[in-house]
């Protein structure tokens, strides 16, 4: 027996070791949400992200005389831009003191840069340099100027590793500003999509989508993207909606982090009147 | 050899600093070269196949660990690309492969099927051709890196890196 199997390891070891060390990376892939594997990971990204910051600032600080002039006209054109939305924040302000509306839209933002990106079809993510002592949570949505990148999913001391709209274990719920119609946002492997959308429900290409008031992660309007394409799937009632992004994800260097993070107390409302049912 | 063994994994590291922050400035439509693996088919080719399964175990799980994706999943792709890189570790073809152009075929062979097969891990989409999804995420991808991998064939050291 014993002969058989050096003869069987002899003739065929690449093939069993082949095996063995595919079914160990199958095996470990179970062991992705173990909380010891996730601290792991965490010290693992945070120490190389030390390194690779020092890269990318290198080749940030090329960049920046282009970015610089591209920034003061963004600032030219913002700062028009307030001063019309100054005017009608007086009038909202009057409005809402007579409507006795709390406003809420003040949001802390943590600026932060992109130290590393793995870019792949499906699976693109993006390490910054602001940690958990910056105040950065799994969960808190990262934005540019021009709208959302993606959400942070682990945090060192340091760093955070976010996963940006191409990736496919991100999904938000999303709608439309003009039309105010819900839907799930998805990444498909190739293009930002909102799934499931019953034909009947009034989405033109050119409208803007933003996330949604019903999404448990984003709450707040963030831009999204575009719609860009109605794919029209033969059969069936719903349609898929293809979104063109606000942001260039290979492009994108400075960020910030928009610190809110899903609310307990509303997850816990709802959770209680489920279970009432 | 043995310093082989050593340099595969001490050029590992600052290859990884360059694929994520010098590489992605080169994408094209998303898809970027895998540096990694051209490394891992060259080691593959020149030390072997099982050098190579063992040497594609380790880097993905450094990929995995540090890069964010699902802990196993580039694993399972690298160790086959190593395989199927080691494969062509012939010794008396070895150099032909290292030095020529074949060297850019089996990067191309190694990077669709990781390319691929990672693929599968993260956004199989049943309702999609088989087919299409092949090529735009399998053969585009190891296109990229094959036409990349020519700067090794190029500009390779006559002593190797051994």
């Amino acid at each position: 027996m014993i002969r058989f199997i050096f003869k069987l390891w002899q003739n065929y070891k690449e093939y069993i070791l082949l095996i063995v060390l595919l079914i160990t990376s199958l095996i470990i892939i179970s062991f992705n949400q173990n909380n010891a594997v996730k601290k792991v990971r965490a010290i693992a990204f945070g120490s190389f992200a030390s390194v690779t910051t020092i890269i990318s600032d290198i080749i940030n600080v090329a960049k920046v005389k282009s970015e610089n002039e591209r920034l003061r006209q963004v600032n030219t054109e913002l700062m028009l831009q307030v001063s019309r939305l100054r005017e009608y924040g007086i009038v909202n302000e009057e409005l809402k003191n007579l409507l006795s509306i709390k406003d809420s839209l003040d949001y802390p933002l943590i600026p932060a840069s992109i130290v590393s990106k793995s870019l792949s079809k499906s699976q693109a993510t993006i390490t910054i340099n602001a940690g958990k002592n910056k105040g950065v949570k799994p969960g808190m949505p990262i934005i540019t100027d021009k709208g959302l990148v993606g959400v942070i999913n682990s945090t060192s001391e340091d760093f955070a590793i976010a996963r940006t709209l191409m990736n496919f274990d991100l999904k938000l719920t999303v709608k439309d500003e003009r039309s105010r119609i819900d839907g799930i946002l998805k990444w498909n492997g190739e293009d930002l999509v909102i799934v499931d959308v019953p034909k009947t429900y009034d989405v033109e290409p050119g409208d803007r989508i933003v996330t949604s008031d019903l999404s448990s992660i984003i709450s707040i309007p963030v831009p999204v993207g575009v719609a860009a394409e109605l794919t029209n799937v033969e059969t069936g009632i719903f349609n898929q909606i293809k979104i063109k992004p606000f942001v260039d994800f290979t492009r994108v260097e400075s960020v910030f982090v928009l610190a809110i993070v899903q609310s307990k107390q509303k997850n816990d409302l709802e959770l209680n009147f489920f279970n009432q049912k | 050899m043995r310093s082989g063994y050593i340099l595969s994994i001490l050029f590992f590291f600052p290859l990884l600093v360059i694929q994520t922050t010098v590489i992605p400035l080169v994408e094209i439509e998303g898809v970027i070269p895998d540096l990694i693996l051209i490394m891992l088919v060259y080691y593959a080719i020149r030390y072997g196949q099982i050098y190579g399964l063992i040497l594609g175990f380790i880097y993905g799980f450094f990929l995995d660990l540090i890069a964010g994706s699902l802990l196993g999943s580039v694993m399972f792709t690298k160790t086959l690309a190593g395989f199927i890189g080691g494969y062509f570790s012939n010794e008396n073809k070895r150099e032909i492969y290292l030095s020529t152009y074949f060297f850019s075929l089996i990067v191309l062979l190694c990077a669709t099927v990781d390319s691929f097969i990672f693929s599968f891990f993260s956004s199989i989409d049943l309702t999609r051709n088989i087919f299409i999804s092949f090529f735009e995420q399998g053969v585009f991808p190891g296109l990229y890196t094959a036409v990349v991998s020519i700067v090794v064939v190029i500009f390779r050291p006559r002593r190797s890196i051994s």
